[in-house]
């Protein structure tokens, strides 16, 4: 319609600016709707200048000064905790929000500067995680600002292989055209990673009525196998049942890392470390394990196996208590007898300590209705997975711990399934299903090249235009997937976009965006919603919302709220809705009880011992940094040591010492690995407490097309597993080896293994500590001429519990974020270049073949009697009145004297300008309370000195004393078990005094005979066995100690 | 009675001893001596561009790293000012004794002092992390806060020893030398030469009075660089001493390390003696076998002292009864890093016994080879001492290992570009033997006077 020059559409006279308008020019059109002649806030831009208009512009110009250049998101969402009026430019606010990694869920509390993410906390209220983090999610922060992620939709000019990388741009309007065309052509399917957000899943449920699509899901880290063996079992699939590990008193893990990488292990890290409390009800841990894992590390007691053995080991013990000793009801089932009959040796067949694996089911059985017995993870996920989960599910029966320990009524609704991606990609090689939607994970990458998918979108030759396959991925960047879509829809990242999340029965989360999107990207959900909408289709639900926001809250209004039948009181939903989005977490999961489900013998029908195997078994696992490979391109966690090998930037084939020696292994030699008919070249790593005739290799490396970080890294490990029976086998897959001259060193953080016999790392068998706390300890009597500094107000100190220590190093990238650390990449690594502030030295002790492993995070001691703050001669590093030793970087000339006086050598040096490195946009993540260093300065903990600052001046505001808990640093803040006490010593009262200033606890200083006082104390290391691996009460003193005993006189403070 | 022999060979008269020595400055060098200035020179730039790059770019050129925090250049800086304290016991120490045949080799091994020094100081600087804010470590009223130094720093210390060293050698060798700029200057024809040489020689007019005065300045000076030679050093191992570390925190560290020193001093005097005559033939009859046999002795002595350090050290760390303190010694000699330990023992304390044998300490060739081995023996010494001690300590985590870099091999051997320039311009520059304190003691006028 051509628009007329005198009069508008509502047939007012029109007024014209210039001699374009008047003759309606279509530049000038397009000027006046990007320029602020009319209202940059209205849509309507046919109006002229209204005088509300004019008002509503000032009133913005106005929140704009006082804002500054602040990014709110459109929707209205409430800071949680801190509750600012407006926000106050150079504080924090706090945001609650939670996310989902793989099958874990965790309640977060985002803290924004000035509109920006800059780290993530835990949410304390949070039952899942309850406070703690794992490393992973705090790298959620800086995989926000990857600088290699997709800025906008892009189209692949597919090549006939699938296998084309060059996209080009493309709008989401043409993109939308597109797609819409196709949906409403072909039949489709979703698939996904196995969501557990009841909103996306009630969106997707729409999408699949409106379109009659299929939904497919789908975790890389499975839960499938594990729910097929309950149904079998128990006759329905159920949920992944909940491990109340705080229950448990006796713990079997069986090859399942659930301190590592199994399930939501920063919650069951949180609740097994509640019975760890070293006395009478201390818990106990015993892994069967074939490779070493954060678990194993962890365990009290480890016997080491093959992954071809898992199942033999769950039957032996049930024939153990049932056949063997007459116990539990099964006793006298011929049925049971039978099943058990080829699991009556297992102890020997396998070659373990009959005595002690008897000495476990006993214990098991004397623990029952109080144990845990677990399996799963990709090292468990043989061909016998099923198998193995059925008999885990028997066990746990025969010991009463079902419904009890074994809590189905309140855990994890995050499903998948192989046998039906098995379905759809048949579907797909016939045509039947054309069109693919895939969000959430990266099928091409994390799913084995073997099962098919890649090929299954190929089209046949001679395949008309609109009869082609097409595939639509939201993944944020071009990586494998993005190879085989026609289009990328980038979802928005997890920080950007609002959502919900059931991650346990009846534990409702909220998401909530912290940022406006940075890039041009479009949430799953919205993608979804436009699509149906331009389509016409769709129910009430999708009609009535404008955007995915509205779908959400509508749904929450009509659905999530109406089952639960919510009370929201007289205020009604808005006010419940703002209630929520404070908390960011609706718990209705109290008070509701699960009871034994009945087993069905009929699952292990056929279960077979394993047989003997000569060669070696392959067990693929994942790193509890990387994990599947989806962060692999945050730098913090390529650089994370691995909690067990200590090695960052590389995945190397594990190998056991034994092995190792066989085969003339090195630790870096590279190997060539055959599994079938794959085949790839990986250095080797030659690791203690593996198992003999084991290989292992860490999944999520080898990326391709995930970013400047990750590619490159590592070699690719999922194509080694194969698909048999509908499941995923991931371990116990027979390989072969190969080895070669060549060596690849690999980046270990770590110099050395053993502790040489010094008291670093104190352990105590729990009778020993229940005897006398200060067993096994060293004390010194420590003499110094001079008088001690006198510290009259806070005495800031730590305490750190090596018994409740796993070990998982979620501090170490949790440290990483709140102070700005760099990250130097694997070439310095391996010169000793690592740049964390907190480290977890992990030593073993013991036999190489199977040692026990301690943990120590180590930070600035900030000792009373420093020796860094006498040899810098520039005065840069100096003792603070509140104890604290402070490093001004401003003042470092960079001598590295202080580094070399160090007995814990904490203290780390930027060897170049490693900020200048920093790729934008990731330097928005960087925490504006903590200075950015130069290169030539030393750099080390603080004590989270800016956060004693912030809570002091809080103090101030608000006219009262500082609190105990009023100050946590980060790395207290981020730890799962709570390890990490901090505190003021001055303050009697406080927890960590209590703990440091006691003289007849198991607390001791680091190094105490050197006299340095540090502010730091750790207690020891309790382990709830009978005998200690390593030697100990050796005599480990300096000069000047007097004879060993109870002084006391490690204390700080003269 | 046996006859000494005579300090300067060749029945010199005094107009011999002032042309063999001014000819070095008068003529001009022959295609050798630029050959090897072009040598050092190249080398003295390739110093330049590894310095360069280090400040330029970053300390992490370099092979130190995590437990390792100091490195090739605090080794090397070591090693230069150790260089150095040949050069003034020679030249202040011996003098006081009266010791005369020190007189043809002081100024050289002077000269070495001051270059050396020059050497070494330039390490400490760019060792730091940010070598433009090396002056932070000057105490001066400033306006940064003001900031002052902390004194209770070892690397202070050093800071005050090290340019009180460089400052009484400088002035030291310089007003020992005027008497004989004059002598060049009066001898210029050149009116170039005569002004230059002129205003060095700061108006000598060789009067009673003016020699009076130089000698009672002389003497003074003397007796302030003789306390240098032992206090230099001392502080210098103080950096190492006061620190807590095992391996460094020893008492025995100032006298072990002014032994060595002395020790690493003579050899390199001998090692640029034996270039000197070779180069300059003529100077054969000044700096005699008896001088070269005279400091070979004192290698040999010295080269025991350090060794019966070695052992010392080793016997403390078993006595001290600290677990640390004994596995840092017998991680020196038999762990990664033993290979170093080794090639010091070999080069420091079994090389040298060579010279019991009066063959030996007279042959050139041998004390050349052997002065070159103490030479890299004392190198390692330094490196046993500052890698040894630091790659593995108290808690087995840190432990690592050290491998130098490129630019650790650039600023090593590029040091000696930059020394061997120094000391090739000072041979054709100034006069390289003292001509007014040779002349004293040379046999004028006895009965061997005349011949041929």
């Amino acid at each position: 319609m051509k628009e007329s020059n005198t009069q508008n559409s509502n047939g007012s006279s029109k007024y014209w600016l210039s001699l374009e308008q008047w003759r309606n020019d279509p530049e000038f059109k397009k000027m006046a709707e990007n320029e602020f002649l009319s209202s940059p806030l209205g849509e309507d831009k046919e109006g002229g200048w209204a005088r509300r208009e004019f008002l509503t512009l000032m009133g913005a110009s106005m929140a704009l000064t006082t804002a500054g250049c602040l990014r709110r998101p459109a929707q209205k969402i409430v800071p949680y905790a801190k509750r600012p009026s407006e926000i106050i430019p150079g504080l924090p606010n706090y945001f609650a929000s939670s996310f989902s990694d793989g099958v874990e869920g965790f309640g977060i509390v985002v803290a924004t500067r000035e509109g920006r993410p800059i780290k993530i906390e835990g949410n304390t209220d949070h039952p899942m995680n309850q406070g703690g983090l794992s490393a992973r999610a705090h790298s959620h922060v800086l995989s926000l600002y990857d600088p290699d992620r997709l800025t906008g939709p892009r189209e692949n000019l597919l090549n006939s292989e699938k296998t084309n990388k060059d996209t080009v741009s493309i709008s989401f309007d043409n993109l939308d055209k597109a797609v819409v065309a196709q949906l409403k052509n072909s039949k489709v399917a979703l698939l996904t990673a196995g969501t557990t957000s009841p909103s996306t899943k009630a969106l997707i449920e729409d999408f699949q009525k409106a379109f009659s699509a299929k939904h497919y899901a789908w975790n890389s880290a499975s839960v499938g196998t594990l729910l097929d063996a309950s149904e079998k079992s128990f006759g329905r699939k159920g949920a992944v049942p909940k491990l109340a590990l705080e229950k448990a008193k006796y713990v079997v893990s069986v090859d399942s890392d659930i301190l590592g990488t199994w399930l939501s292990t920063t919650q069951q890290q949180a609740d097994y470390a509640k019975g760890r409390n070293p006395g009478e009800e201390m818990s106990k841990l015993v892994a069967f394990e074939s490779l070493l894992s954060l678990t194993g590390a962890n365990a009290d007691q480890r016997f080491r196996i093959k992954p071809s053995q898992q199942l033999d080991v769950v039957m032996g013990l049930i024939h153990n208590i049932v056949v063997k000793n007459g116990k539990s009801g099964y006793a006298s089932s011929g049925t049971a007898k039978e099943l058990l009959a080829p699991f009556s040796a297992v102890a020997a067949s396998l070659g373990l300590d009959e005595m002690k694996f008897h000495q476990v089911a006993q214990e098991l059985w004397a623990n029952r209705g109080k144990s845990v017995v677990v399996a799963g993870g990709l090292t468990s996920q043989t061909a016998q997975a099923e198998k193995l989960q059925s008999a885990v599910n028997w066990l746990n029966d025969v010991l009463g711990n079902d419904g009890v320990t074994v809590d189905y009524s309140s855990g994890m609704l995050s499903q998948d399934s192989l046998s039906d991606l098995q379905k759809l990609i048949a579907d797909l090689e016939s045509g039947e299903i054309k069109t693919l939607i895939i969000h959430g994970f990266n099928p091409l990458y994390s799913l084995p090249e073997s099962l098919g998918l890649r090929k299954s979108l190929k089209d046949p030759e001679n395949t008309k235009k609109e009869d082609k396959k097409m595939v639509i991925y939201t993944g944020d960047r071009n990586d494998e997937t993005g190879t085989v879509a026609n289009f990328i829809a980038p979802d928005d990242h997890a920080l950007e976009k609002w959502g919900d999340a059931e991650f346990a029965d009846g534990v409702y989360s909220i998401q909530q965006p912290t940022v406006r999107s940075l890039y041009d990207t479009r949430s799953f959900e919205d993608s979804l919603l436009k699509w149906m909408k331009d389509a016409g289709r769709g129910g009430p639900a999708v009609s009535s919302a404008d955007s995915w926001y509205d779908y959400l809250k509508n749904n929450w209004k009509n659905s999530i709220q109406a089952r639960n039948r919510i009370g929201i009181g007289a205020q009604g939903f808005e006010a419940f809705w703002l209630e929520l989005l404070q908390a960011g977490v609706f718990d209705t999961s109290n008070g509701k009880n699960s009871s034994a489900r009945s087993f069905r013998l009929s699952a292990l029908e056929g279960a077979t011992s394993a047989a003997k195997t000569d060669g070696y078994e392959l067990a693929l696992y994942e790193t509890v940094g990387l994990r599947d490979g989806s962060l692999a391109n945050v730098s913090w966690l390529q650089e994370f040591p691995d909690p067990v090998t200590k090695i960052c930037w590389d995945n190397y084939l594990c190998v056991s010492p034994a092995d190792a020696e066989k085969e003339h292994i090195k630790e870096g030699t590279v190997v060539e690995l055959m599994v079938g008919d794959q085949k790839v070249s990986v250095p080797a790593h030659i690791q203690p407490g593996q198992a003999e005739g084991v290989l292992g290799l860490a999944v999520g490396y080898g990326r391709k097309g995930a970013g400047k970080v990750a590619d490159g890294v590592g070699v690719a490990a999922w194509n080694l597993a194969s698909v048999n029976n509908g499941v995923l086998v991931a371990s116990g897959l027979p390989a072969t080896i190969k080895v070669s001259q060549k060596r690849i060193p690999l980046a270990n953080v770590q110099g050395h293994h053993s502790m040489e016999g010094r008291q670093i790392v104190v352990e105590q068998t729990v009778a020993q500590f229940m005897e006398n706390p200060q067993a096994n300890m060293h004390k010194h009597k420590i003499f110094s001429m001079y008088p001690g500094h006198k510290y009259p107000g806070h005495k800031w100190g730590m305490v750190i519990d090596q018994t409740k220590c796993t070990g998982c190093s979620a501090c170490l990238v949790a440290c990483q974020s709140e102070n700005n650390i760099p990250v130097v990449g694997k070439k310095y690594v391996l010169q000793g270049r690592e740049m964390h502030w907190i480290r977890t030295d992990r030593y073993f002790v013991g036999d190489p073949e199977n040692p026990d492993t301690v943990y120590q995070p180590l930070v600035c001691q900030h000792c009373d009697n420093a020796p860094c703050e006498a040899v810098c001669p520039v005065a840069a590093t100096v003792h603070s009145e509140e104890g604290t030793n402070d490093m001004i970087y401003n003042r470092c000339v960079g001598t590295r004297y202080c580094s070399n006086n160090c007995p814990y050598k904490v203290r780390r040096f930027n060897w170049f300008n490693y900020t200048k490195k920093v790729r934008k946009p990731e330097n928005y993540a960087m925490n504006p309370e903590v200075t950015v260093r130069a290169r030539g300065v030393m750099e080390k903990c603080t004590f989270c000195n800016h956060r004693i600052k912030a809570a002091k001046n809080q103090a101030r505001v608000k006219d009262v004393v500082l609190k105990d808990g009023d100050v946590k640093t980060a790395c207290q803040e981020s730890c799962p078990t709570k390890a990490i006490l901090f505190g003021d010593l001055n303050d009697a009262e406080s927890a960590v005094a209590k703990e440091f200033h006691n003289n007849h606890n198991n607390t001791y200083s680091l190094l105490e005979e050197w006299g340095t006082y540090p502010a730091v104390k750790y207690k020891t290391k309790v382990r709830n066995t009978d005998e200690l691996k390593g030697s100990h009460g050796g005599h480990h003193g300096g000069g000047g100690h007097g004879k060993s005993g109870n002084d006391g006189h490690g204390k700080g403070g003269h | 009675m046996i006859k000494r022999e005579p300090l300067v060979l060749g029945n010199k008269t005094y107009k011999d001893v002032t042309d063999d020595i001014c000819s070095l400055v008068e003529t001009l060098p022959g295609g050798k001596y630029f050959l090897a200035l072009l040598t050092a020179k190249t080398l003295l730039l390739f110093y330049l561009v590894v310095l360069g790059f280090i400040v330029g770019t970053g300390m992490g050129l370099m092979g130190v790293n995590h437990p390792v925090g100091w490195g090739t250049d605090i080794i090397t800086f070591v090693f230069w000012i150790g260089i150095g304290h040949a050069g003034t016991l020679i030249s202040a120490v011996l003098f006081l004794f009266r010791q005369k045949w020190r007189m043809s080799i002081a100024r050289t091994a002077e000269a070495m002092t001051v270059f050396a020094v020059m050497t070494a100081g330039l390490f400490p600087i760019l060792h730091t992390g940010r070598p433009w804010l090396a002056y932070w470590l000057l105490p001066y009223p400033n306006q940064r806060g003001p900031l002052w130094v902390n004194f209770r720093s070892p690397l202070l210390w050093d800071v005050f020893a090290v340019s009180t060293y460089a400052t009484v050698s400088i002035v030291f060798w310089y007003v020992g030398m005027i008497p004989d700029l004059a002598t060049i200057r009066d001898r210029a024809k050149n009116p170039w030469r005569k002004r230059i040489y002129g205003a060095l020689s700061l108006g000598w007019r060789g009067t009673a009075q003016n020699w009076n005065h130089y000698e009672m300045v002389y003497m003074l000076l003397a007796g302030l660089s003789t306390p240098l030679v032992l206090s230099v050093h001392s502080i210098v191992s103080f950096d190492f001493a006061v620190a807590t570390l095992p391996g460094w925190h020893t008492t025995i560290f100032p006298p072990y390390f002014v032994a060595g020193a002395i020790f690493s001093g003579f050899a390199m005097v001998v090692t640029l003696m034996v270039i000197v005559r070779e180069c300059v033939p003529v100077f054969k009859d000044y700096i005699t076998m008896n001088h070269m046999e005279s400091m070979n002795k004192i290698i040999m002595a010295t080269g025991m002292l350090v060794g019966y350090a070695y052992a010392s050290e080793f016997f403390v760390a078993w006595y001290s009864g600290s677990p640390y303190e004994q596995f840092v010694f017998v991680n020196r000699a038999f762990g990664p890093h033993g290979w170093s330990y080794w090639i010091m023992v070999t080069c420091n304390t079994i090389i040298p016994q060579i010279f019991w044998f009066k063959r030996a300490r007279r042959h050139i060739p041998t004390m050349f080879v052997v002065s070159i081995f103490v030479n890299i023996g004392m190198w390692f010494e330094r490196y046993v001492i500052t890698v040894t001690s630091l790659h593995r300590d108290f808690l087995p985590v840190n432990w690592d290992y050290f491998s130098m870099t490129f630019f650790d091999f650039g600023a090593l051997f590029g040091s000696f570009g930059m020394f061997f320039v120094l000391f090739l311009l000072y041979i054709r520059l100034l006069p390289a033997i003292s001509i007014a304190e040779v002349k004293p003691i040379i046999h004028v006028g006895k009965e061997e006077v005349h011949h041929g």
